[in-house]
């Protein structure tokens, strides 16, 4: 069961963090089921906990997660993760319809952006994290140009990872960046990583230079 | 190793930055070492070792208490210099306290009258660094630590100060722009020559984060980024109060005294252009002395708490 607290308004109020928005596309079709599924959803629970354990993280990070199986559901709408209370796991079915996903993905961090300059708040670049372990089975290419034109203007960090058989050519034509492979199910390691990222870029006093990452060689596979 | 070739012990890793890492050294709780990164070191760290030796020859008592300065060469096994050590700063980062939901959780109790006298202290640090003609340039709360319950300050990570010694310029090649001010704007950092203009400017940045619990100056509604606003000199407190972010971060401005006002006024718009015209640390070290009097005698009321109520107080509700 969901046990989010709502996405309070407040929170871009009184808190004075800058924000980084994390947002997730999970493919979570059939072929996830058992294993992989298991993985992803301790990776996503240990991300959450790191960010939390960071008090400057827990403040700028807000996470919002979408998940692509069968249909698209929005598990998580965007949340400052020290509001974030538990997360609900997520189950494995049906189809691909990642060009979907990502489609509202891009809508949820336009609308965020445009909320932070209204309430007068910095934000670093959002992170749209994607994790597919096949190809999209919907039309995905128009929604790939729009979200690798604002990776190619430094808009929008975004970071492909394919699982397993997955189509790298496809994810990569999601960002300016290559997608990279999961080395094996190494979800864990690969969401520490992302939140060592997360931590840096909170701990930076600066909103538009780009900060340097921690290596990738935990995760990724040559 | 350390410098006489006795071996030693690397504890824990501490943190991680963008250079390299802090480690604690085992039998010495006092004592950290920072190790740079292979990757740093092959591509620039014969500059950083020189940079690093001619600290070590400045050092003097007061350098060694109030900043971490490098104190120990360190060696690895293959007797190639890797890094330094240093005392290890005790405290709270400040960016723990210049901020609405985390300073009462790090800083009980915390009130207006003692984040002025972090400030005193840190500006009066700072001083003491210029007058060796040493220059911060990166300037970040997270490079500044106060322990609760005292006035106590210790600046850390200053390998990256700016330094001349023995006629060589060391510069500072490190910052961020949303601290920096508009004249070093769109430059290198290591092309940067840091005046005590440029540090005034930064350091009010500082100033007005604590003591608007962690708003940045050029926050503001419907405008770009902080760093556009700054570059326009565009502040939104003062003359005409105009998109002040959305809270009672007005009402935190409010409290503050004219004079102080005045100050951050002055800097953050006529000296946005004009470097001149930004307030001095002297003249910010006389305003706050000020200000602290009148917190003392009551003048000024010393709680962190506004009129409605709510910045500072929801604090305490926050997990």
């Amino acid at each position: 069961m969901a046990t989010y607290r709502l996405n309070r308004d407040s929170d871009l109020i009184d808190n004075p963090s800058p924000r980084c928005a994390c947002m997730l596309v999970l493919d979570t079709s059939a072929s996830m089921f058992g294993e992989p599924m298991r993985e992803l959803n301790a990776g996503v629970q240990s991300f959450i906990a790191a960010i939390q354990e960071d008090d400057m993280a827990a403040c700028s990070v807000e996470l919002g997660v979408i998940t692509a199986g069968g249909h698209v559901t929005e598990q998580l709408p965007f949340t400052t993760a020290m509001n974030i209370s538990q997360c609900r796991q997520f189950t494995a079915s049906g189809m691909t319809p990642l060009g979907e996903a990502m489609e509202l993905a891009l809508d949820r961090l336009d609308a965020r952006t445009a909320a932070y300059r209204q309430a007068g708040v910095a934000y670093y670049q959002p992170w749209l994290v994607v994790i597919s372990d096949g190809v999209p089975t919907d039309a995905w290419e128009r929604v790939a140009a729009r979200s690798r034109a604002l990776a190619q203007q430094r808009k929008t960090v975004v970071i492909p990872v394919g699982v397993e058989e997955a189509d790298l050519e496809a994810l990569s034509a999601f960002s300016s960046r290559p997608a990279k492979r999961l080395d094996g199910l190494k979800f864990r390691e690969f969401f520490q990583w992302l939140s060592a990222s997360m931590s840096r870029v909170s701990a930076s006093a600066s909103t538009t230079e780009q900060v340097r990452l921690p290596p990738t060689d935990s995760w990724d596979s040559i | 190793m350390d410098s006489l070739g006795k071996a030693r012990q690397l504890g824990q890793r501490l943190a991680s930055g963008g250079e390299g890492e802090i480690f604690a050294l085992r039998g010495r709780a006092d004592v950290i070492v920072k190790w740079y990164y292979p990757e740093v070191l092959e591509k620039r760290g014969e500059l950083l070792h020189r940079k690093v030796e001619a600290m070590r020859e400045l050092r003097d008592s007061q350098t060694t208490q109030d900043v971490c300065w490098p104190l120990i060469r360190v060696f690895d096994h293959q007797h190639r210099w890797i890094g330094f050590a240093m005392y290890r700063a005790q405290g709270v980062k400040m960016g723990c306290l210049a901020h609405t939901l985390l300073y009462a959780r790090h800083f009980p109790n915390l009130d207006r009258r003692q984040i002025v006298g972090y400030l005193l202290r840190y500006i009066e640090i700072v001083q003491q660094l210029h007058r060796a003609g040493i220059c911060i340039g990166d300037y970040n709360l997270n490079n500044v630590f106060c322990v609760p319950r005292s006035d106590s300050v210790t600046l850390i990570d200053c390998d990256s100060y700016q330094l001349r010694v023995g006629g060589t310029f060391y510069p500072c090649p490190v910052g961020s722009p949303d601290m920096t001010p508009k004249e070093h704007q769109g430059k290198a950092f290591r092309d940067i020559v840091r005046t005590p203009r440029s540090e005034a400017f930064s350091l009010a940045i500082v100033l007005f984060k604590c003591l608007m619990l962690g708003r940045h100056p050029y926050d503001i509604v419907g405008g770009g980024d902080p760093v556009r606003n700054l570059r326009r000199g565009n502040f939104a407190y003062g003359r005409g109060q105009r998109s002040v972010p959305q809270g009672d971060w007005y009402a935190l401005w409010q409290a503050l005294p004219n004079e102080v006002q005045e100050h951050f006024i002055t800097t953050f718009i006529d000296g946005a252009d004009n470097p001149g015209q930004r307030t001095t640390l002297s003249q910010w070290h006389e305003a706050l002395t000020a200000y602290r009097e009148q917190l003392e005698s009551g003048e000024c009321r010393r709680e962190l708490i506004v009129a409605s109520g709510k910045v500072g107080g929801r604090a305490q509700s926050v997990r």
